[in-house]
């Protein structure tokens, strides 16, 4: 079905709680029925097809041949060697027998975690960022 | 193509260095887990059309049921009855008077 809404915006509103998105209306009657006036939030009355068009940020796609090449920008790429090299050294720690390679491994491993998040969460909105020139209002020198 | 990008073969190359003997499987899973952690901070924008159902409040946003993996839902948009798509406001307390269970 289409929609009768000529100014949905007027009318329609969305909200989320947990992994539900509410989709709701103002539309309603001027009198009568308890609870479905106008301008009383309720459920939306229409079934239109294809009516809802989501915005949204995606789960990155898993790998699962070594042809892939990993779902994110190419920036992060090598911030995922960091990644698994950290998790490789922290196993390593756990099971050397050898209280010095314990030592050292773990050290790596916290040289690679750290890495790791400067790249992604330190440095990552820049890294994600597509906007160019300039950050800062320049204000023209007049004088 | 991008300048450079690397292949999963390309990066389990590049531990294999450092750790010769790591599972090829095993280094694929903590790719996957580092996808998972990137996925919080990715930009990585999408888009999916629904149908809307009369008197219907929820909408799963369950990755299993919807086919849609969803981290961030940032904009809805309502078709008009000229078949445009319209942003609609976000209600920001979302305490409605009536609230449907299902």
């Amino acid at each position: 079905m289409a929609s009768t809404y000529t100014y949905p915006e007027n009318y329609i509103a969305w909200f989320i709680k947990g992994n539900h998105l509410a989709i709701v209306t103002t539309k309603g009657k001027t009198d009568g029925t308890t609870h479905s006036q106008l301008g009383q939030y309720k459920p939306i009355d229409e079934a239109v097809t294809n009516g809802l068009l989501i915005h949204y940020y995606g789960e990155p796609n898993a790998v699962s041949a070594i042809t892939d090449t990993p779902d994110v920008d190419n920036v992060f790429h090598s911030s995922i060697i960091d990644y698994v090299k950290s998790r490789l050294y922290q196993d390593r720690a756990g099971l050397a027998t050898d209280g010095n390679i314990a030592g050292v491994s773990l050290n790596l491993s916290q040289v690679h975690e750290r890495k790791w998040i400067e790249a992604t969460k330190k440095h990552g909105a820049n890294k994600r960022d597509k906007t160019g020139g300039t950050r800062m209002i320049r204000l023209p020198d007049f004088t | 193509m991008a300048v450079h990008s690397l292949t999963v073969k390309k990066i389990i190359s590049r531990i294999r260095q450092s750790f010769p003997d790591a599972p090829e499987n095993y280094i694929m899973n903590l790719i996957n887990e580092a996808l998972v952690e990137l996925g919080k901070y990715s930009t990585k924008v999408e888009y999916a059309k629904t149908n809307s159902v009369a008197d219907q409040q929820w909408y799963t946003l369950s990755d299993a049921s919807s086919g849609v993996e969803i981290n961030k839902v940032f904009r809805c948009d309502f078709m008009d009855s000229s078949g445009e798509y319209v942003k609609i406001p976000r209600l920001l307390d979302g305490e409605i008077l009536t609230m449907d269970i299902d």
